[in-house]
């Protein structure tokens, strides 16, 4: 094996290694905090239950969305367009429980 | 032609802002797909603020270990699906490759335990219907929203599989080189199928355990 084709491969392998290292982080997060999920659901916690997996689920979301989607390096018009599916969301949890919570029958 | 100019399409001066236009596409269509997905999880947060008792009493049956062990499988998913599309933006052909095969078999999995699962659930008629066998009757809602919601989701799932085997073959034939801008719509479509199942697993899953 020639010396720039051994050098090839020692380039190619250090390169593998820092693409799987960013995600696998984000992965090792994400299993992470599923763990603590699962686990939270088994505790006696009344109506905080789903609150607290709820908001983890939110945690791992913007985990995903930040590292595995890479939208830490997009620019900012597809910010803005992602943000506005979450922006719609938000409308209309609040119109449709403005109604829901302020009906007297 | 290079492959790097193969890749290259009208009108984009380069790939890396072909893949940005690719990407930004992509957005405004999930964009689009949250407002539906957000239409089923506003629907079931109002019965269950109506009907929380019924609500905790027919999660408390569904299965919680083919619950987890697919949302496992679909996290390990995301991590190859972003290294696939990492290893194509730097042409590693072999590892996207590995990795997209890697990401269609974990979907796989999933839909194969979503079937057993589904079997456990009509084993136990829990279909909403005339032999529903939970009390009081609003439960029959929850599992509505159950079979409702995982049910897209998987439509969803098998879409997001068949794209990228099809993504595979394109790339194993090199009909199309893997450092274009194929593999960003892909990921993020992929991704977002994942997310998706982050919020149901609480809702349908964890959320009568205690």
């Amino acid at each position: 094996m020639s010396q720039n084709e051994t050098r090839g491969r020692q380039r190619n392998s250090a390169l593998t290694w820092r693409l799987w290292r960013g995600p696998g982080l984000t992965w090792l997060a994400l299993l992470a905090l599923f763990a603590v999920s699962l686990g939270s659901a088994y505790a006696p916690l009344g109506v905080g239950n789903l609150e607290i997996n709820l908001f983890i689920a939110a945690i791992m979301i913007a985990l995903l969305v930040t590292f595995l989607m890479d939208l830490k390096n997009a620019r900012t018009i597809v910010r803005v367009v992602a943000a506005a599916g979450l922006f719609w969301t938000i409308l209309m949890f609040a119109l449709v429980f403005n109604d829901y919570l302020s009906r007297t029958y | 032609m290079s492959d790097a100019a193969g890749a290259l399409r009208e009108p984009w001066p380069n790939l890396q802002l072909q893949r940005q236009g690719v990407g930004l596409g992509m957005w405004m269509f999930l964009a689009s797909e949250v407002l539906f997905f957000a239409a089923l999880f506003c629907g079931y947060a109002v019965y269950r603020s109506f009907n929380a008792e019924a609500f905790r009493i027919a999660s408390a049956h569904t299965e919680i270990v083919y619950g987890s062990i697919n949302t496992v499988l679909l996290l390990t998913s995301s991590l190859t699906m972003t290294v696939a599309l990492r290893a194509a933006t730097v042409q590693l052909r072999g590892l996207t490759l590995f990795c997209l095969a890697a990401t269609a078999a974990l979907g796989a999995a999933f839909l194969v335990c979503k079937g057993l699962e589904y079997h456990e659930d009509l084993k136990q008629h829990l279909f909403p219907g005339p032999h529903f066998p939970l009390s009081p009757p609003a439960t029959q809602m929850f599992w509505g929203f159950y079979w409702i919601m995982t049910g897209i989701h998987a439509v969803h799932l098998t879409g997001g599989i068949l794209v990228v085997l099809l993504v595979f073959t394109l790339f194993k034939r090199r009909t199309v080189p893997v450092q274009g801008s194929t593999m960003e719509g892909v990921a993020i479509y992929w991704h977002f199928v994942d997310s998706v199942w982050l919020v149901l697993y609480p809702l349908l899953y964890l959320a009568g355990r205690p």
